[in-house]
């Protein structure tokens, strides 16, 4: 059961890395790895609302959506509870911690379109986890998103200083570098083998 | 005031309609896609056994097995669904096998999410070739890099060990379940 | 009289062809990486996935300019993403009906056209502030650029990958397979370079 979880959050956060192998939260991974801070900021932010998108549509998907037969409303389901999830994190943390929303409030609204949130909700149950499970595999799904994106950072700060051919220069150079890593990544492959 | 009330009215409508048009959509779409699924089945069925005239049920709790008996009724093997993990996601695959329960017919993947290029080649021709006719015991083993010796044996793939040995595994432990249930 | 006639078309002609090229949603605005990463193993997905994004991308463009003046501002978004949500359950189910080994293959990316970041930014920044055919225009050309590329990406993955184009045999037996560009690597690395290349050529022509 323990030994369960802890492959399930490791194959989420490093084997089956959602930005690497997957290509989750692309966009976001492109667009606010240019500092270490804003990294850990979009990061943290992330990994909550995944974990917390986990258990809720969890909850929706077996109690309602399965229950009353609607399989149909799936997509539309999840997208709005995720989306008024973001909402209400956002307005929660207003309220309680000015200075955690100082942090991480520009971070918030732009989860709503991140893939990696609605990815992560349909891997769930597309898998079959129980709830458990799926909060696990978001919670790691999310440190997963968060170290590619810290390693990111750290590696594009470097290369300020780098002359890369202008053409390359941002968008470019950062999915080539990504490319490297996701080949390194496949160096865990056999992690968890069975 | 007004507003609020603007907002409501549109959201419901917008909604009504969208939900409106996926029932209609889900209730055109749904027979074919069971429909599909099993036509997909019935394929892989016939792919392994050429000659099968017809195949039945066999009931079996949730395990899946088909036999299946050509045109004079002479029973031909057994067709069976195996399912297990594999290197990145599960595997499904179908099995046939011979009456005797000691020899394979052949298998065909139904649904893998192996590596494209590398584990995804289980699906191909001449991995799945190495199964006709391969014998089940004491149980099917791998080699790597090299041509199989014994008649129980398989050659991995290069650079997929992993996706070959989970399609033995899985094939083991389905063929020992299914000759457990069959010989009661 | 003729010269506004003149003027609307010129104008229309633009909307169509700036999703091509001067405004190409992957290659400028580095939009909806996330499906064009992931199903370009082979030309066929990736024209597939290009075609079930552009059915949702010129539904919903439809749908939301000629709702745009009924929509309160504050509901915009959520009223947006229920309709492209309901086109993409719509095009789901049709993949799964009629074109099942093809649905199979794409799995998961098909629903999450919903967070594809063009669709949506195309209603917040276009459909919602144009007329029907306008706006039209518009998605038809962004559907066309992104479908473009995505060929284009699947078309070089699948050629280096497995040695075929449209599963055509196009390089021999003699050809040893370049598994990387089957894999994630292969995606970001073949993209990377393409949108070098062509911010090469862009910048080329303008000094021309």
């Amino acid at each position: 059961m323990i030994i369960n979880l802890v492959l399930i959050f490791i194959a989420a956060a490093i084997t089956q890395n959602f930005v690497l192998t997957y290509f989750l939260g692309i966009c976001p991974f492109i667009g606010v790895s240019r500092k270490l801070d804003q990294a850990i900021g979009m990061g943290v932010a992330t990994t909550f609302v995944m974990t917390l998108a986990a258990c809720v549509t969890w909850l929706i998907y077996h109690f309602i959506l399965v229950r009353f037969g609607l399989p149909f409303l799936q997509y539309a389901s999840f997208i709005i509870v995720i989306a008024s999830l973001v909402q209400v994190v956002e307005m929660f943390i207003r309220k309680t911690s000015p200075a955690l929303y100082r942090a991480l409030g520009i971070y918030l609204p732009l989860i709503t379109t991140n893939c990696a949130i609605l990815g992560l909700t349909l891997f769930m149950v597309l898998k079959e986890y129980t709830f458990l499970e799926g909060i696990i595999f978001g919670l790691g799904a999310g440190c997963g998103f968060t170290l590619a994106l810290l390693i990111m950072a750290g590696i594009r700060e470097e290369l300020e200083c780098c002359d890369i051919p202008k053409p390359l220069q941002g968008a470019g150079i950062t999915l080539i570098i990504a490319g490297l890593l996701a080949l390194s990544f496949m160096g865990f492959g056999g992690l968890i083998g069975k | 005031m007004r507003n609020t009330v603007r907002i409501i009215s549109v959201l419901t409508v917008v909604g009504l309609i969208s939900g409106t048009a996926l029932v209609l959509m889900y209730n055109y779409a749904n027979p074919r896609i069971i429909k599909n699924q099993k036509n997909e089945m019935e394929k892989a069925v016939y792919k392994l056994f050429p000659n099968a005239k017809k195949y039945d049920k066999v009931a079996m709790g949730d395990d899946v097995v088909f036999k299946v008996t050509d045109k004079s009724g002479k029973s031909l093997g057994y067709a069976f669904i195996a399912e297990g993990n594999g290197y990145q996601g599960p595997i499904k695959m179908m099995a046939g096998i011979k009456p005797d329960l000691a020899t394979l017919e052949g298998i065909e993947i139904l649904e893998s999410q192996e590596t494209p290029g590398l584990g995804q080649e289980i699906a191909s021709d001449n991995f799945r070739a190495q199964f006709d006719g391969l014998k089940t015991s004491p149980e099917i083993t791998y080699v790597k890099n090299a041509k199989p010796g014994s008649p129980n044996e398989i050659q991995a793939i290069t650079g997929a060990t992993i996706s070959s040995k989970a399609v033995c595994t899985i094939l083991n432990e389905q063929i020992k379940t299914i000759k457990q249930k069959l010989s009661k | 009289m003729n010269n506004v006639c003149n003027q609307t078309c010129t104008g229309c002609g633009k909307e169509f062809s700036k999703g091509l090229w001067r405004q190409n949603p992957i290659f400028v605005q580095v939009l909806g990486m996330c499906p064009t990463l992931a199903v370009t193993t082979k030309a066929l997905f990736g024209f597939s996935m290009g075609m079930a994004t552009a059915f949702v991308l010129i539904c919903s463009s439809l749908a939301v300019s000629v709702i745009r003046k009924l929509v309160p501002q504050q509901v915009r978004i959520a009223t947006f993403t229920v309709i492209i949500a309901t086109f993409v359950t719509c095009a789901d189910y049709f993949l799964q009906a009629n074109f099942y080994t093809i649905s199979k293959e794409l799995g998961p990316y098909v629903p999450l056209i919903v967070v594809n970041c063009i669709i949506l930014g195309r209603q917040e920044a276009f459909a919602s502030k144009n007329g029907v055919f306008r706006s039209l225009l518009d998605a038809i050309g962004m559907s066309v650029g992104f479908t473009a590329v995505l060929i284009l990406l699947g078309s070089i993955r699948e050629l280096l990958g497995f040695g075929t184009i449209f599963n055509f045999k196009i390089l021999g037996a003699g050809f040893e397979h370049w598994v990387i560009m089957a894999l994630p690597a292969g995606a970001f690395i073949t993209l990377g370079f393409l949108i070098g290349l062509f911010n090469w050529m862009n910048k080329k022509s303008k000094s021309n």
